[in-house]
């Protein structure tokens, strides 16, 4: 159980730091009420939360292939 | 600030705030229950906060406090509190016959199945001439302004209907109706913004 742990803690992490940029971007394009906040938000945000979603899900995956089922 | 801004943020603080925890402390997904814990935290709710960020900004794309913000677009501003009800988008907005906070989108958008999309697909290009490109001088609509637009609200009204000069020839109101005659540029309705030239003429004083 720790050896999983430990193998999902860097993704883990990863995926967590990511998101959190994420909704830091897209909490700052709500506050600032300008054009450019709306593209930021898409790109800048979207791009990192999905990045984020994509890391934590590939982890799990990967996560299960590594220690399979006994 | 709106409300709904308000229950996004907070939304937001709170998911940081969970995602924060898990990555400070992994070891709370090592049991099942924080499996699910951690799914939910690191999975569901940024996906909800991100729909919930999107669809609110284009949601505000639509007011016309976010159409002015663009220098360009300064002078249309202006022209809707202009103190004469022969200009068109003044007397619309003033009167409140298109919502005062959505009044550009009201009528610049074809209100056809995804209309509202392509709108803002313009929309960004928009932001592109606003940051990186030159915009035209003067601007000019994309396409001939569509008398669709204005029969959303107008079509069937009485006034229009039964108005004096549409209907003193009787196939006016058909050739309106089928976009061949068009509402502002046939010589009827042809003072709409006239943003070029706002320089001699006199401003509601409820203007902000």
């Amino acid at each position: 159980m720790t050896a999983g742990i430990s193998g999902l803690e860097k993704p883990l992490r990863l995926a967590g730091m990511l998101l959190i940029a994420g909704l830091l971007v897209e909490a700052i394009c709500l506050l600032w009420a300008r054009p450019l906040a709306f593209i930021l938000l898409v790109a800048a945000g979207g791009f990192l939360c999905a990045a984020g979603i994509v890391v934590y899900l590939y982890a799990l995956v990967s996560a299960r292939k590594a220690t399979p089922e006994q | 600030m709106r409300s709904s801004t308000i229950l996004l943020l907070s939304l937001i603080v709170l998911s940081a705030v969970l995602i924060g925890v898990l990555v400070a402390r992994p070891v709370v997904t090592a049991t099942r229950g924080g499996k699910i814990l951690a799914f939910f935290i690191l999975f569901l709710l940024p996906s909800l906060s991100m729909t919930m960020g999107v669809s609110s900004e284009l949601e505000r794309s639509k007011s016309t406090e976010f159409c002015l913000s663009c220098h360009v677009m300064e002078s249309h501003g202006r022209s809707l509190y202009v103190d004469d009800p022969g200009y068109l988008a003044a007397a619309h907005f003033q009167n409140h016959r298109v919502p005062a906070d959505q009044a550009c989108y009201t009528c610049h958008t074809n209100y056809a199945m995804f209309g509202g999309y392509r709108a803002k697909l313009n929309g960004l290009h928009h932001v592109y001439v606003q940051y990186f490109g030159k915009a035209q001088d003067p601007i000019r609509l994309y396409e001939p302004y569509n008398n669709r637009e204005c029969l959303h609200c107008h079509l069937g009204a009485r006034s229009f209907e039964e108005g004096a000069v549409h209907t003193a020839d009787p196939d006016l109101l058909p050739a309106v109706k089928a976009n061949k005659v068009s509402c502002l540029s046939s010589g009827c309705h042809d003072v709409v913004h006239n943003a070029g030239q706002l320089s001699n003429v006199k401003f509601w004083k409820g203007a902000k």
